[in-house]
């Protein structure tokens, strides 16, 4: 009785609306206590096909902002549309397809099972066979949940959020608590899936995640968005530079002019420095250092930059 | 509602194996010592013999331990992590509870069936073939009274534990409702206001038609008054669900 196309013909999808349009949006929970402001005011306009994570520390209002667009909790102030609809009827007409980080799986029941009786709810499910397959699940597809590893039960998940064929894709902190290898899987797998236009966004800690998988990144910290851009923007917010260069290790390091943290490993100096010129000039010209290398300050330190709003990192 | 999703629901409860245990063999082992085994289980009674007796209070117990084991469970299963997963999905509250009550009523039938069967091939005998039909179909029918008490339970507590000892507590309430063992005296009169009474009464009434054996003599519990214990504890575990169920979703 699920399938029957009369009662369930799907809406029509208007492509033209973006994927996500969040506009001023507020989130305030009261408890006993206290009352937290877990998003403070937040814009965000996200276009069909892109790839964007979503990064910052935690207690930034990450989780709060995806299940606001989830429809799993409403903004206390402002709107959120998914693909030009109120969330939850675009989850329930099989648009939004998410991994979620809290997302419990029935126990007893087998990964097969399991795709299965979600399949059933959609009214024009992917193929199980087919979820198991692109996701990844396939080959354990008979194992019961409970004996799952947690990067299997993630690829449950996310055989799970492929169902509804969704147009939007939302994964939060999918790869928390997998080793390297699963998650390298996870991301190839996921990266099959973005080829044909699928809207994907993806909250992480992994810098890396963000760096490989990513066209835009957008920070949040402490309720509020405070970047929003390229990774490659991202990078260069930081003014920092590593000069690094080698040099007896019996030798006392030169002083250097601008220089704010030296450490010396493997026969080498290290310096970062906000002023990579000068001290590469005066490392050049002033001692005996050889194999002079320069280097623009990593995402990591970016990152860490943004989140203190300054740039002494 | 999906039957799929129903028919995999309901397999999955029956894979189940301790819970199986509690629901369908436990009644009918008890029904075998209780019923079967003992000497007086060929007296007869209105509608059938003591065996009968025993096997429709077997029966109707194991149907409420069902019952209160699936809506308890589906109350923790929805405000745990599966809940999220069925929110993404077109399935709501309504087909979820559709969903729900189906399963529960089906795994209510196992236990009924079960005791049957073992009645009706050792020496459980009722008079008439309407009464063995009215007697199974009011244990099935009546034990939803105890889905609400489950789902109250699911929804304050929030633990697969706590509907552990929801169902744990089902064994007092069922001594409490006449169900084990002939209660006499005061105690009976207690008993006709504990919540299992007047479901396990309504549906051994095709045997007894009211008549309450004790150890001081024949007794007789008017239909109105079992059902008016009925629909009371029903009301009551009823709007305990629906406040718990409030408080659940309010804290959103």
């Amino acid at each position: 009785m699920n399938r029957t196309n009369t009662a369930t013909t799907p809406a029509p999808r208007p492509s033209a609306n973006p994927a996500i349009e969040v506009r001023d949006v507020v989130k305030t929970f009261h408890t006993r206590s206290e009352t937290v402001h877990a998003v403070k005011g937040v814009s965000l306009e996200i276009p069909r096909g892109a790839v964007v994570a979503l990064l910052g520390p935690n207690g930034a209002g990450k989780t709060t902002l995806l299940d606001m667009v989830l429809g799993m909790t409403d903004p206390t102030a402002g709107t959120v549309a998914v693909c030009g609809e109120p969330p939850r009827s675009a989850t329930s007409h099989g648009r939004v397809g998410a991994v979620q980080q809290v997302g419990g799986l029935l126990p007893d029941v087998t990964v097969r099972e399991a795709v299965t009786m979600i399949a059933s709810l959609y009214p024009d499910p992917l193929p199980v066979a087919e979820a198991l397959e692109r996701s990844g699940a396939a080959e354990f597809a008979g194992r019961k949940i409970f004996k799952c590893s947690g990067g299997q039960q993630q690829r449950v998940r996310f055989a799970l959020a492929l169902l509804p064929r969704p147009e939007l894709l939302v994964l939060d902190e999918p790869t928390a608590g997998m080793d390297v290898a699963s998650r390298t899987a996870f991301w190839e797998a996921l990266r099959a899936q973005t080829a044909d236009g699928l809207t994907v966004v993806f909250a992480t800690h992994y810098l890396q995640e963000a760096e490989q998988m990513a066209d835009r990144v957008v920070l949040m910290d402490a309720g509020r968005i405070t970047f929003d851009g390229s990774v490659h923007e991202l990078r260069s917010t930081s003014r920092h530079h590593t000069v690094s260069f080698a040099w007896p290790s019996d030798e006392p390091v030169p002083a250097l002019p601008g220089a704010s943290k030296v450490t010396r490993a493997h026969g080498r100096v290290s310096v970062r420095t906000q002023d990579a010129d000068a001290v590469a000039r005066a490392v050049l010209t002033g001692t005996a250092a050889s194999e002079l290398e320069v280097s623009r300050g990593g995402l990591d330190e970016a990152f860490a930059a943004l989140l203190r709003h300054d740039d002494t990192a | 509602m999906s039957l799929t999703y129903t028919a995999y629901d309901v397999l999955r409860n029956l894979r189940a194996v301790s819970n199986m245990f509690f629901v369908a063999v436990l009644p009918a082992v008890l029904f075998v010592l209780f019923g079967v085994a003992q000497g007086w289980s060929s007296a007869s009674l209105p509608g059938g013999n003591v065996s009968a007796y025993v096997m429709v209070s077997m029966a109707a117990y194991g149907a409420i331990t069902a019952t209160t084991g699936i809506a308890g469970s589906a109350a923790v299963e929805r405000l745990q992590g599966w809940g999220r997963q069925l929110a993404l999905t077109p399935m709501g509250t309504a087909g979820y509870a559709t969903t729900k009550v189906t399963v529960a009523m089906t795994l209510a039938v196992v236990p009924v069936l079960v005791v049957f069967t073992v009645g009706l091939f050792t020496n459980a005998a009722m008079d008439d073939l309407w009464r063995w039909v009215l007697s199974g179909v009011l244990a099935v029918v009546l034990s939803s009274v105890f889905a609400l008490y489950g789902l109250a339970a699911g929804l304050i507590f929030r633990s697969d534990a706590a509907v552990g000892a929801a169902s744990g507590c089902l064994v007092v309430l069922g001594f409490f409702g006449n169900v084990f063992m002939p209660l006499s005296g005061g105690l009976l009169e207690v008993a006709r206001f504990t919540p299992v009474y007047g479901i396990v009464g309504l549906a051994r009434y095709p045997v007894t038609e009211g008549t309450v054996t004790t150890m001081d003599g024949i007794q007789t519990d008017s239909v109105w008054l079992l059902l008016a214990n009925t629909v009371a504890w029903a009301l009551v575990f009823g709007a305990a669900a629906l406040l718990a169920a409030r408080k659940a979703t309010a804290r959103r």
